[in-house]
């Protein structure tokens, strides 16, 4: 929330009079945060996406031999992931740290807002970017399906469960951004981020590292990562829904139950951080 | 404001020239140097399979369609040379040496993409039979249960003429729930005749039922073509002794055949010469018969 969102008076009263709560404090930081994302323009990295797909969807067929669905699917989501780990990332350091950059942070928690409230309501609300952003490209990917199919085509369905698993990878993502970005710079908090998410995906590494090593040291330190950093390669469900298959439901209501936990614990740890440093 | 639009005209016109003169410098310098990297395309990969797949992270999907796309642009660049009868299962003269490791990219960073197998198992035996199995049982280990894999494990032992391992081949792909039908009957046909022109037949209608890919297939259907043809000039070259035998000499041209010709049904052109399956007339040479150089039937 800076000074340009903080003077749409409507907010302003809702967070300065604190009515409805603690909830309606941090739903009116969560719109603040999403109108401030479609401001910056964050979205329009949809407009490259789509030519990306346009592109893929008219010339890929000459290309692939005969593969232009798998490929339409692996593109499409990749790229969704690709864009989408970029927006966490980029736009998840910049939240509060533009924040405390401009001093507008001052004039928000002289008001009645928790500093809690006020992370989960930038969380939200570039969560709620993130989700616009999926769901377009979910339905880009979608029609450029059934244009190369030249009409309905069952991967439509079967790449929406890999869609929702991939922002919940981006959701832990942007979690992650923002607890780094509670205590660092914002060049550092994206390298964090970064190696966070290339280390995630190697998980079954370090699984395997903990369980070989002869050392007990190592093996716990191993184990320790392993269940301190988010095992993203749950996520990835890219690859099989491009070969028409879909996760089950329990596999995917157990990722879902996981990012919660998790996406709370990193929550939390940036709560109690940015609770400790000094705005006076 | 008359200055400000002087100064946008001006600035469009030094973009538009900029653009021009930098397109028309690089044209040039395509143009007077040689190939910037002649023979990349055979150099050895960076990085193997399991690299790959380690270091594309979530995008594994999508690396082994870059991969696959690169076979594809590499045996078309190879190909484009060539004459147009070049047969996609003959290409051992193409020195296609990283063909393998390719397709072999390709597939461990997506096993169950079954394209780059059945591409494995129709190109690379000409090039490097022992990576065209290798990469076909991969498939198998990672696939058991797609049977397709099994056909083309059994097509490559045929072209070997290891008709045994093609038998075992179609008798496992044939105990794979969903098999079709036919896999049981290769299997004997393996063993009593795998030479004959009839299981070859059988095995490109199936290739041609079964494949995806379309210049699989439209090898597939040049083969299919091809072993009709045999059966079309053997027939022919019966008929030419029989008239040789009746009159001492060979025709010589088709007009004085053209009744016989007839009688067999064969689809004659003008000047009476029978067509072969591609539409092209065959020639007459003596007592022999060959193809036209323009037929599509593929002449080996």
């Amino acid at each position: 929330m800076d000074a340009t969102s903080l003077a749409n008076p409507i907010e302003q009263v809702k967070v300065s009079h604190g009515d409805g709560g603690s909830m309606s404090r941090i739903m009116a930081i969560a719109r603040n945060a999403f109108r401030e994302a479609v401001r910056d323009r964050v979205l329009y990295n949809l407009v490259l996406f789509v030519l990306l797909l346009t592109a893929a969807a008219i010339f890929i067929g000459e290309l692939s031999g005969g593969q232009e669905r798998k490929v339409i699917v692996d593109l499409g989501l990749s790229a969704m992931l690709l864009f989408g780990t970029f927006i966490a990332i980029f736009v998840g350091v910049g939240l509060v740290y533009k924040e405390i950059e401009k001093r507008t942070v001052y004039a928000i928690f002289s008001k009645p807002v928790g500093r809690g409230e006020f992370l989960l309501g930038k969380y939200l609300g570039l969560c709620l970017t993130l989700l616009v952003n999926v769901v377009v490209m979910g339905i880009g990917v979608s029609l450029a399906l059934m244009y190369v199919s030249r009409g309905w085509d069952p991967l439509v369905l079967v790449i929406w469960p890999a869609v929702f698993l991939l922002y919940l990878e981006l959701m832990i993502i942007t979690a992650i951004a923002l607890l780094f970005s509670s205590f660092s710079s914002p060049a550092l908090s994206a390298l964090l981020t970064f190696f966070v998410f290339i280390i995630g995906h190697f998980s079954s590494d370090l699984k395997g590292l903990a369980t070989s090593l002869g050392s007990t040291s190592a093996r716990w330190l191993f184990a320790s990562l392993y269940y301190l950093l988010p095992n993203l390669s749950n996520y990835s469900f890219i690859t099989p829904a491009a070969h028409g298959q879909a996760p089950a439901a329990a596999f995917v209501a157990m990722t879902t139950v996981y990012a919660i936990f998790y996406i709370a614990v990193v929550l939390a740890a940036a709560t109690f951080v940015f609770s400790r440093r000094n705005f006076k | 404001m008359k200055t400000d639009s002087i100064k946008t005209n001006g600035l469009v016109l030094l973009i538009i020239a900029g653009l021009i003169a930098a397109i028309s410098v690089s044209r040039w310098i395509d143009a007077h140097r040689g190939p910037l990297n002649a023979g990349a395309d055979d150099e050895s990969l960076y990085l193997n399979g399991k690299t790959a797949r380690r270091i594309s992270l979530a995008f594994n999907g999508l690396a082994a369609d870059w991969y696959w796309m690169r076979s594809l642009q590499y045996v078309g660049k190879k190909i484009i040379n060539l004459p147009d009868n070049v047969e996609l299962d003959d290409l051992g003269q193409l020195n296609l040496k990283t063909l393998a490791p390719l397709l072999d990219t390709a597939t461990t960073l997506d096993p169950q993409f079954l394209d780059p197998y059945e591409y494995a198992a129709v190109v690379l035996p000409s090039v490097d039979v022992n990576q065209a199995i290798r990469i076909t049982k991969k498939g198998i280990d990672a696939n058991p249960n797609a049977w397709k894999l099994y056909q083309h494990l059994g097509y490559i032992y045929w072209q070997q003429k290891d008709f045994r391992a093609a038998a075992d081949a179609y008798g496992r792909g044939a105990a794979i729930p969903g098999a079709p039908t036919f896999f049981s009957a290769m299997k004997a046909r393996m063993l009593a005749e795998g030479g004959s022109r009839d299981t070859a037949r059988e095995i490109y209608r199936q290739m041609f039922e079964q494949s995806n890919d379309d210049s699989v297939k439209d090898m597939a259907r040049r083969r299919l073509m091809q072993i009709d043809s045999m059966d079309e000039r053997d027939v022919l070259r019966k008929l030419l002794t029989a008239y040789q035998t009746r009159t001492g000499h060979c025709p010589a041209t088709w007009k004085e055949v053209e009744p016989v010709l007839r009688s067999l049904r064969l689809p004659l052109v003008a000047d009476a010469a029978p067509m072969d399956p591609s539409g092209a007339p065959y020639v007459l040479k003596g007592c022999d018969v060959e193809l036209d150089p323009k037929s599509e039937v593929p002449g080996k």
